[in-house]
């Protein structure tokens, strides 16, 4: 990443990083450099040197956010905090690598000057890279077209034979006007009554129509299976890929809007293939031949003919540049109709409890009359287009019928001549009637490729090394000194170093938003760290394939999700060829078999959406046979017990020893009794691990620990409190 | 630096209405602001707008973290109108830096990549410039009749009051993808 794009105003020695700014301190909008040099800060105004720092007077910088700028801090070792600039977003990337790059010059004494990270935007478009060497849009060479054509490949075999029937069906129907011309000049205007001759016309044309239906069969059932193939294979590759992002990518989205590239833009393009798929390789070649034809008969009436297709041309390419913005507005609408509907009907629990159906009924009303109203402007446009552009096409027909017709009363041409070359033109502008229908398809289809093509073009954030390793998981975890944010550069835990060892619990308590759960997600590999280096038994956890990893890992959260499906689906999710009675032992284990055998069908109730509703605390014991079963050697417990009261989370802790018996297990709660179990805890606060070790330790110290079960057991104290009777 | 003084209780359920006669504020070193009020001292200062899209300068959260990195709130100032001509000079400026978001005033072309990005052409306050809207179906969109927001790739936000007092160019492009 280039850290010098704007040189001071003064000449300096030894300049690091420079970088323009544009409002100051106090917020005044100047022009603005921020420049290192040797080991100090120097903050230029409008051409003049205002500040001079040394680095080494700070002990930490930070890019803050705010909403439309951002703001580069330094914190002083006394802990008072200097701003010294703010900048528009699209600096934020480049202060916030030397913000790092300064930290890491006071832990080390060593500039870096060259990170190796990647530009923060491309340079061709202005897209933010998110860490790829390239740029996903401009790298692309194949046009979205192309990459539809390719789609054919498993297929051309089929392709090929309709393409072939299609070409013969075509040539018959190319070669009948020659027949009406026979029919018309031999036998029907001198009224020559040879019935033998007349009669092998006609049988002949009944001959090329019953062919010609033959092949239409073959082209019809080859064309079906080509297109419902591509189908099946577009829908699958991508739900495929959007099983293999990484969280980051799929949280970006909503539900509602995957399902609707998943089905809805797939079924546009397997109807688009379908319709004109090899259609316009046959179009094209009607036109060709036709056009070829017309010319060899005529080359004055062929002028004629196509006289006003440059204009029909040019409105097409005018047209198509409209329609597809149209379309594109239609697909937005369309998605966001289907995020409302997943969204409403989710949240219908919500929805009935506040009795605010109404007010979702008019929402959605909302929502699906602009949807009608988008593709209603998109439709209009068309319609109000296209009877003149054919109109204007078919004035080729009336100068042939005029000019044809005055050659005829020269005896220049024949009727049957006229006929012939009349239908020639018929069915050369049936080619160009596709080509000028062929914008509306065409936009709408490549709205859907796009979105279809962005989800597959997508790179994990995540991914497998060249060779990763399977490892055979002990339990060591080790952390070592980890930075990770979800934004870039916004760090959530910054510089955890600790050692989990095999076997021990471990809780992990802190406030609210602190990176508890972050920790968490770490270890699962749904994120990988920004900085620092994860272990599983020494081997960095990069290096370990994501299946190996995670089918180690057991996990019990907060919310149960429960598959549709039966009791024994989903606890044999974790493990689809295990045994029944391994399922029923794991269920006994987790305290789920008793209430299991008196549900209505036992092991086979349906639970999930449609099915059987279970209590939270049942869900949850679901959910520990589940893990149970998968057996595996890292358990994590994300507030596993938090929606449950004391009672029932008493139940749950039985199973949950069991569960955790023998395992490294990593909880977290923020009932701070729950983890009374926990050999260690990890205490983090602000981002940071602020004290490791016993709870008998941790309250020694009197530190962050302590400050918090103090808080706890005033709580408790004052809700007790309020619950004994006033005395009379 | 002196620690905030801090309430013996944070009422986290009371909305406090300032009075702005007995508000001052200055700004800090740390790009913060602080705040007197009621003979008590509040560093690192952060005003925020409640309704940021329906108006600048009415309902501004006065607020600052603790030590433990919690969030406090001083009080809500109603509308800014009541804080003095300098005193009100001072936050609109703040808060204009901090909501920085330069106001488009034509716009020239926009063209679809169609794959879910868009490069608008525009004149902003801030001048000429090509801005690149990734997802644009969520990032370049009305918030009301009027009212458009767009925010680029890179996280700046620009913004068109009313666009329907854009020339007749400009709307033409605009309702394409409005």
């Amino acid at each position: 990443m280039n850290l010098i794009t704007k040189q001071p105003p003064e000449a300096l020695e030894d300049i690091k990083y420079s970088l323009p700014f544009s409002f100051a301190n106090d917020g005044e909008s100047v022009d603005g450099v921020f420049t290192v040099a040797g080991d100090t800060i120097y903050i230029f105004a409008d051409g003049k040197l205002e500040e001079k720092y040394k680095i080494t007077d700070f002990k930490e910088f930070e890019c803050r956010h705010q909403v439309g700028s951002s703001m580069a801090q330094g914190i002083l070792h006394n802990d008072d905090v200097i701003c010294f600039c703010a900048f528009t977003q699209e600096q934020f990337l480049r202060y916030a690598e030397v913000a790092k790059l300064l930290e890491h010059f006071i832990r080390t004494g060593e500039m870096i000057t060259d990170t190796g990270a990647d530009e923060p935007s491309c340079p061709k478009c202005g897209l933010p890279l998110n860490g790829a060497p390239e740029c996903v849009f401009c790298q692309s060479k194949s046009s979205i077209m192309l990459r539809l054509i390719k789609l054919i490949g498993p297929y051309k075999k089929y392709f090929i034979t309709a393409l072939i029937c299609t070409i013969l069906w075509q040539l018959i129907w190319v070669f009948t006007p020659y027949l009406d011309r026979l029919i018309i000049d031999k036998y029907v205007s001198p009224r020559y009554e040879d019935w033998g001759g007349f009669i092998t016309i006609v049988i002949a044309m009944v001959s090329m129509l019953l062919l010609a239906g033959i092949f239409e069969y073959f082209n019809m059932k080859n064309s079906f299976k080509t297109s419902l193939g591509i189908g099946r294979d577009l829908r699958q590759e991508v739900f495929t890929k959007s099983q293999e992002l990484s969280m980051g990518s799929i949280s970006k989205r909503t539900a509602g809007e995957l399902i609707n590239r998943v089905s809805g833009d797939v079924s546009k393009l397997e109807e688009f293939i379908t319709a004109n798929g090899k259609d316009a390789i046959v179009k094209i070649m009607q036109l060709f031949i036709i056009g070829t034809l017309l010319f060899v008969m005529d080359w004055k009436l062929a002028l004629l003919t196509i006289l006003p297709i440059p204009f029909v041309l040019m409105l097409v390419k005018k047209l198509y540049a409209v329609m597809s913005i149209r379309y594109t507005k239609v697909w937005k609408h369309s998605t966001h109709h289907s995020e409302t509907l997943h969204d409403i009907l989710n949240g219908i629990r919500v929805v009935k409890s506040y009795g605010s159906e109404s007010r979702e009924i008019e929402r959605y009303g909302e929502c699906s009359k602009k949807w009608a109203r988008a593709v209603s402007r998109a439709e209009i446009m068309w319609y109000m287009t296209i009877p003149f552009s054919r109109f204007v096409l078919t004035i080729g027909n009336f100068l042939v019928l005029y000019f044809g017709g005055s050659m005829i009363l020269d005896h220049e041409m024949s009727l049957g001549q006229l006929i012939q070359f009349t239908t020639y033109v018929a069915m050369l502008y049936e080619p160009i009637n596709w080509m000028i229908e062929l914008p509306r398809t065409f936009a709408d289809a490549s709205v859907s490729a796009g979105k279809v093509f962005e989800i597959l073009d997508e790179r994990s954030e995540v991914s497998d090394i060249q060779d990763p390793v399977d490892i055979n998981i002990k339990g060591d975890i080790e952390f070592d000194d980890v930075y990770f944010g979800y934004k870039a550069y916004i760090p959530v835990l910054k510089g955890i170093t600790c050692k989990i060892n095999k076997g021990e619990m471990i809780g992990i308590v802190g406030h609210s938003g602190v990176g508890k759960s972050t920790m968490i997600n770490l270890i699962l590999r749904l994120y990988d760290c920004t900085q620092g280096e994860i272990r599983i038994d020494g081997v960095p956890i990069k290096n370990i394939s994501q299946h190996s990893l995670r089918s180690q890992v057991g996990v019990v959260l907060q919310e149960t999700f429960l598959f549709d499906g039966s009791v024994l689906d989903n606890i044999a999710y974790a493990r689809p060829d295990a045994p029944f009675e391994e399922i029923v032992k794991a269920a006994k284990i987790a305290n789920a078999h008793d209430f299991i055998v008196k549900l209505p069908d036992g092991y086979n109730t349906r639970v999930g959406n449609k099915g059987y509703q279970l209590s939270g605390g049942e869900r949850q014991r679901i959910a520990i046979a589940r893990a149970l079963l998968h057996d595996p050697k890292i358990i994590i417990l994300d507030e596993a017990t938090a929606s449950l009261d004391t009672q029932t989370e008493k139940q749950i802790q039985q199973a949950l020893a069991k569960l955790t018996e023998g395992r490294t297990t990593i909880a977290i709660a923020h009932r701070l009794s729950t983890l009374s179990n926990a050999d260690r805890l990890i205490v983090l606060d602000k981002g940071k691990l602020a004290e490791f070790g016993t709870h008998n330790e941790l309250m020694k110290k009197g530190g962050v620990y302590y400050k918090l079960v103090m808080a706890q057991r005033q709580t408790t104290k004052m809700k007790k409190a309020n619950t004994q009777p006033v005395e009379a | 630096m002196e620690p905030n003084i801090t309430e013996e209780v944070y009422e986290v359920d009371k909305l406090v209405l300032l009075d702005c006669d007995k508000l001052k504020l200055t700004i800090e070193k740390s790009g913060f602001l602080t705040a007197e009020y009621n003979g008590k001292t509040y560093h690192r200062v952060d005003p925020t707008r409640l309704i940021p899209f329906r108006s600048k300068t009415t309902y501004i959260s006065l607020s600052y973290e603790t030590e433990e990195k919690e969030f406090r709130e001083i009080g809500v100032i109603k509308d800014m109108a009541q804080l003095s001509p300098e005193q009100y000079e001072l936050l609109d400026k703040y808060l204009e830096y901090k909501y920085y978001m330069p106001e488009i005033t034509k716009v020239y072309s926009i063209r679809d990549n169609m794959r879910g990005a868009i490069f608008v052409k525009v004149d902003t306050t801030s001048g000429s410039k090509t801005i690149c809207v990734h997802d644009w179906y969520q990032n370049f969109r009305m918030l009301s009749e009027d009212y458009l927001y767009v925010n680029d790739a890179d996280g700046n936000k620009y913004f068109c009051k009313d666009i329907h007092k854009l020339d007749k160019k400009s709307l033409a492009v605009l309702e394409m993808f409005t």
